[in-house]
Order: C-alpha cells, then sequence, then structure tokens
C-alpha cells in the first residue's frame, strides 16, 4: 500500500522543520507529530519521511527502532509503557511487567485481541523520583506496586481513564 | 606545534594530530575497532582507551587531541585493566565460531584477547544474548550480525565514502545490529572494502568465503588493471591459485579498491581461460597456432599492421613496436590511443576504461608510429592485409576491421575477449603471471609482480612476439621483459 503525507501533515511537518537549522534536526519532532496523527510509524512512512527530510531512509528508520517511543505497528487503545531502567528495576518493574503478563496473557510488545491493551517495557521515563513508574498512553502512574496496579486496570477497563492523545 | 610524551618518549606534533596518530608515529600501537584513518572518528568502541595525566578519568586516544605538555601513559595497570574490561564487554554476546569464522587469523577480537586480555568468559553460553546469523545482503557480502561489535566503521563508509548510506544500526542496547532496508541489497561499487573495513567476522566476502585460511596466504604486490586508475592492490594466493586481491593504501591513489577491480582477478582462472591458442574456431596448440600466424604475416610483407594496447604493459607494447620496426619491417603501426582521463565517480573508477593509456605513450614517444585515424584510412583503402594486436584494442578500429576484413591475429588471455571475426588468437600470460609496468592517469609508474604462474604452456605476450618472428627468420632476442623495453625507455 502506497502511503502519502497529507499537505496538512506536511504543512505542519514544514513549520516545525523551521524552527531549527538544520532540516534532518526535526526528525523526532516530525515522527512524534506523525505518530500523533496515525497512532504509530508505519515502514512506508518512514521512506516518505525520508524523502521529505532529505534523509537516508536507514537514518529514519535507526531512529524510529532506537527509541521506545515510537510505535512501528499500530497500537491498542491503551498503551501500557513499563520503565525498565535501573531506577524503576530496583524498584519493582520487573515484578509490574510479570504480573502485567500473567494477567493480560500477553508479552512484551504484544497487543491484547480485543485490542484494548498494548505491553511495552521502554526505557527511562524520566521520572526515576517516582519509581517504578508506568505511562499509559500520555499519562504516567507513578510509585506504583501491585495493588496500585490491579486497581489501574480496572478503572481502564471500566473507562474511568481517558484514552490520551486520541 | 604541541609537544606531548608518550610512554615515556616525546614528539611534536602538527596541531589537531590525535593521540593516536602521535603514539603512531612514535611506533606505539595502540588498539583499535572503530578507528579508521580514512572514516570520520566515532569514538564508541573504548578499545583506545589510554591514561592522560591529570585527566580524571581514561580518555579515547583516536578522540583526544595531542595538547602541549600532555603526558599520556598507554601500558599502564590501569589501561590494561581497562582494555580487558572493553574486551570482556565487546565479547559478552559474541559467538565461539572461531573454527568456522573466515575471519579467524586477522580478527581483532582473536588478536585483541590474545594480547591484552585472556580473561576467562564469565558469561555462560546460555546467557548470550543471539542475533541473526549469515544472511548474504547484496552480490558481495554476507553479514552476520551476531559477530558484530557495533563498531560501525561500515555505517561510516557507506555514508562517507560511498555516500549511499544504506546502513545504520537498527534498535537499541544488547539487541542493536546493523541493517539496511528491507528488501533492498548492499550493492554499491565499493561494497566488498566492507568486509576489510570490518574489524571481527561480522561482514564477509562471499567470493572470499570458506575458500582458504587467511595464513595460508602469500601476499604479492600487484597493480589494479580495471581501469586508468591504476589503484594499487595486492593478490593474496595461495599454491598457485588466487584466492582474492586487497588494497594497498596509499596517499598517492587508494585508499580502498573497487568490487569490479577486486574480482578481474576470476579472469586468471575462469572456464574460458585460453591455454592454446584459436584458429578461426577451433582449438590448436600453441605452436602450430604460432606457425599459422608467422606464415599469414609472411604472405603479407608490407601490408601487415600492428596496433598496440592501452591494456598490455609498457614491456609487450614495446615488444609489439619491436616486432613491426625490426621484424615485419612495416611502417602501419600504431601506439597512439587518446582518451579522456579522471575519476569518473569522485571515488576511484576512471573515465578511462583501459590500464596504460599513458604508458603506451612512452612507447610511441621513442618509436613513433601513425594514428589511429590513420591506420584506419590505410585499412579501408585496402592496404593492409593483416593486423595484429591485442583483442581489445581491436575495438579501437573496429569499423576499419568490419569493412576491410583484413586476416586478424590477436592476443587474447581469455576467449571470452577474442574479437568476433579474429583469424588467430595466441594466448598470453596475464599481469597476475608476469610482471609489466603501468602508467596511471597521475602519470604514476606501477609495476605488477607474478603472484602465480601462467597454464602449461603460455608465455607473457613478449614472448610469443619473439616466437612470431623467429618463424619468420628474424631474431628479436626478447629473453625477458628487460629486453623487451628495447629502446623504451621507463
Amino acid at each position: 500500500m502506497a502511503f502519502k503525507l497529507t499537505e496538512d501533515f506536511k504543512a505542519r511537518a514544514e513549520k516545525l522543520c523551521a524552527r531549527y537549522p538544520r532540516r534532518d534536526a526535526a526528525l523526532i519532532p516530525v515522527l512524534l507529530e506523525l505518530q500523533k496523527e496515525a497512532g504509530y510509524v508505519a515502514e512506508e512512512a518512514m521512506d516518505e519521511l525520508a524523502k521529505f527530510l532529505a534523509l537516508p531512509y536507514a537514518r529514519v528508520k535507526a531512529v524510529v527502532t532506537f527509541y521506545t517511543m515510537f510505535n512501528r505497528e499500530p497500537a491498542g487503545k491503551y498503551h501500557l509503557q513499563v520503565c525498565r531502567n535501573i531506577s524503576c528495576h530496583m524498584a519493582g518493574a520487573p515484578g509490574l511487567l510479570a504480573r502485567l503478563r500473567a494477567k493480560l496473557g500477553i508479552g512484551e510488545g504484544e497487543t491484547t485481541k480485543d485490542g484494548l491493551f498494548t505491553l511495552s517495557a521502554v526505557e527511562c521515563l524520566g521520572a526515576c523520583g517516582a519509581a517504578p513508574v508506568m505511562q499509559v498512553n500520555e499519562d504516567y502512574f507513578e510509585n506504583l506496586n501491585g495493588e496500585k496496579l490491579d486497581a489501574l486496570l480496572e478503572d481502564i477497563k471500566h473507562g474511568r481513564l481517558r484514552a490520551g492523545g486520541r | 606545534m604541541p609537544k606531548l610524551t608518550i610512554d615515556g618518549k616525546s614528539i611534536e606534533v602538527a596541531k589537531g594530530t590525535t593521540v593516536l596518530e602521535a603514539a603512531a608515529k612514535l611506533g606505539v600501537y595502540i588498539p583499535r575497532y572503530c578507528y579508521h584513518p580514512s572514516l570520520s572518528i566515532s569514538g564508541n568502541c573504548r578499545m583506545c582507551l589510554v591514561e592522560v595525566e591529570k585527566a580524571p578519568k581514561l580518555l579515547t586516544a583516536c578522540s583526544t587531541e595531542a595538547a602541549e605538555g600532555m603526558v599520556v601513559r598507554t601500558d599502564s595497570e590501569k589501561v590494561k585493566a581497562a582494555r580487558r574490561d572493553v574486551l570482556e564487554y565487546l565479547l559478552i554476546n559474541h559467538p565461539l565460531d572461531c573454527p568456522i569464522c573466515d575471519q579467524a587469523g586477522e580478527c581483532g577480537l582473536q588478536d585483541y584477547y590474545m594480547e591484552y586480555s585472556l580473561k576467562k568468559s564469565r558469561f555462560a553460553a546460555a546467557d548470550k544474548v543471539t542475533r541473526q546469523k549469515r544472511r548474504a545482503l547484496g552480490p558481495h557480502l554476507v553479514l552476520d550480525n551476531e559477530r558484530c561489535i557495533l563498531c560501525t566503521r561500515c555505517v561510516r563508509f557507506c555514508s562517507e565514502v560511498t555516500k549511499t548510506s544504506e546502513l545504520e544500526v537498527m534498535e537499541r542496547a544488547d539487541h542493536s545490529f546493523i541493517d539496511l532496508k528491507e528488501g533492498k541489497a548492499l550493492d554499491n561499487d565499493y561494497s566488498m572494502n566492507i568486509a576489510d573495513l570490518c574489524p571481527v567476522g561480522a561482514w564477509t566476502s562471499r567470493d572470499f568465503r570458506f575458500k582458504q585460511r587467511v595464513w595460508f596466504l602469500k601476499k604479492t604486490p600487484t597493480v589494479c588493471l580495471g581501469c586508468a586508475t591504476g589503484c594499487l592492490a595486492e593478490a593474496q594466493h595461495n599454491e598457485n591459485v588466487i584466492y582474492r586481491v586487497m588494497p594497498r593504501p596509499n596517499a598517492e591513489t587508494n585508499t580502498w579498491l573497487c568490487d569490479r577491480g577486486r574480482l578481474a582477478y576470476k579472469a586468471v582462472t575462469a572456464g574460458d581461460r585460453l591455454a592454446k591458442g584459436f584458429i578461426k574456431n577451433g582449438l590448436i596448440d600453441l605452436e602450430p597456432a604460432l606457425r599459422e600466424a608467422a606464415t599469414r604475416i609472411d604472405e603479407a610483407k608490407g601490408a601487415v599492421a600492428v596496433l598496440g594496447s592501452p591494456w598490455l604493459s609498457i614491456e609487450d607494447n614495446a615488444a609489439l613496436a619491436a616486432l613491426a620496426i625490426e621484424a615485419v619491417k612495416t611502417e602501419n603501426f600504431c601506439f597512439d590511443f587518446p582518451a579522456e582521463q579522471g575519476i569518473k565517480d569522485g571515488i576511484l573508477i576512471n573515465k578511462d576504461a583501459a590500464p596504460n593509456t599513458a604508458g603506451v605513450k612512452l612507447v610511441k614517444a621513442a618509436r613513433g608510429g601513425i594514428s589511429l585515424e590513420e591506420l584506419s584510412r590505410r585499412l579501408l583503402a585496402g592496404q593492409i592485409k593483416v593486423v595484429i594486436t591485442e583483442a581489445r584494442a581491436a575495438g579501437f578500429i573496429k569499423e576499419a576491421l568490419k569493412a576491410a576484413a583484413p586476416r586478424l591475429i590477436t592476443f587474447a588471455t581469455n576467449r571470452g575477449e577474442i574479437p568476433q571475426g579474429a583469424y588467430a588468437t595466441l594466448p598470453y600470460a596475464s599481469y597476475f603471471e608476469t610482471p609489466g609496468t603501468f602508467v596511471n592517469y597521475q602519470g604514476l609508474k606501477r609495476r605488477t609482480e607474478p603472484a602465480v604462474t601462467p597454464p602449461e604452456g603460455v608465455k607473457p605476450l613478449w614472448g610469443l612476439v619473439n616466437k612470431l618472428a623467429a618463424y619468420s627468420g628474424d631474431s628479436l632476442h626478447l629473453n625477458s621483459s628487460e629486453d623487451a623495453l628495447k629502446g623504451v625507455k621507463l
């Protein structure tokens, strides 16, 4: 399927590019903008973006795959992103991840069959002081433990959390 | 001009010189993976860490500029410990492939492990993060990501030298790997340099894979004859078989070698390699072929033309000139090949596809001769009944040959080179088998050395010329490549 950047998107991307001395410097902001619009960064989109920013395709792909904040396929309605870096790891992130895997019946990088949840282990969310941390769509949930996590999942299932970013 | 001390020896270097380069000048070797003199500095492998007085931490020698009064130690206990630790990190996920790895014997990991580490692994095989094993990426290369230490030399080569930017490091941390666009091939004109650049066995050459253990290879200096650039190269061979050709980096012409030039050696053992003569379409032993050719030359005396070749060495061209002037005694000889020269792609490949256009000029200067146009004119005027030339050079007078249809006697190494309609073809020894002097587009004289012996019975071209003359009753006394020069000054 041929992917086309819309004129509207291109106009917004041009504005982002204008903020930087070099066009390629806008890569990450433009990727974030694209993800905001489409929910994920598709393979074809990387190709289009590379042309748009006059970058080699491999450079775009390298950046997209480096950062856990970019989804390479559509995520579920709620994207559970558990930080796995040192502070969160020591404060219990592996336990949270194991709990989520068991409760949702999916592994990291997978989405539940009902399309409600996607589980990811991500790199530092920059909230070490409140470890362990999980980001759900755009919202942070801090100082988590097993009980808090269970309650949060219940809330989400009953629609008591807005689907951020959409 | 900062003056610094490295391991107790002092040296003054130009501003901007790095510690690693300054150390090299002193003969102090600092181990490295990501550093390459012809690529940008990356500083990612950490192998070149050295101790600098007053610096709180060890510094990477490759990216630290030499400064006035700097006191550097490359052999302190702290540096040795750092090297051991860096190697331990690099080897954590490296497979134990050495017995089946082509890089074994010229591997940075093996060499440095033996020299600086010898540490027992603290990781069980089961703990290793495995990555994708070998897969062909493009026509010339195989990538084994599991062996990769992510030094990014290949990535930088593609972005800085070929400017094709196919490669990047994908993903992150211990699951990162080198990759290119899915479904794409790594196919630029210089891709095989990546196998040389790779300090470990991640990139290997499809042509060379599993053909020979590197420690058996003997090295003979040669010149790439793929075009007028005349890159310095090295034929690596064992038991009379060439296995690969590598660049001999030099400041004047080349650091790299193009893929086509690298694979030119394949013609030496190709299926169509000539070991016998050809008369019309029939294979025939060399002696009868020579006799037949000599008879035709004698028959046409006075109407014989000799055309040199920019694909032949100065020696062989000089022998052809001697044949024309002293044996056949004709004025119809031509050593004039005008060609536009210069680098075509901004890297190495020349506009002039022949390796010795400049060298033939020396023969022309010493022995004279007519121009290509004049030769064509005489052909078309019916003044010439026999043309003697090298197979590819016949292309210069293709139209006239077609129209005038003289008997064409050519010299060729491979059957594929023989021009259509050739009457007789004589096989000669390639420049991997016989010495030859060439002059590249910069006017630099370069000599090939024989790496292997020619197929049985095959002689250097000057030797064939000597025999041709002898069959016609003339003695040229060409008994060596030096004799062949005959008045042509190198």
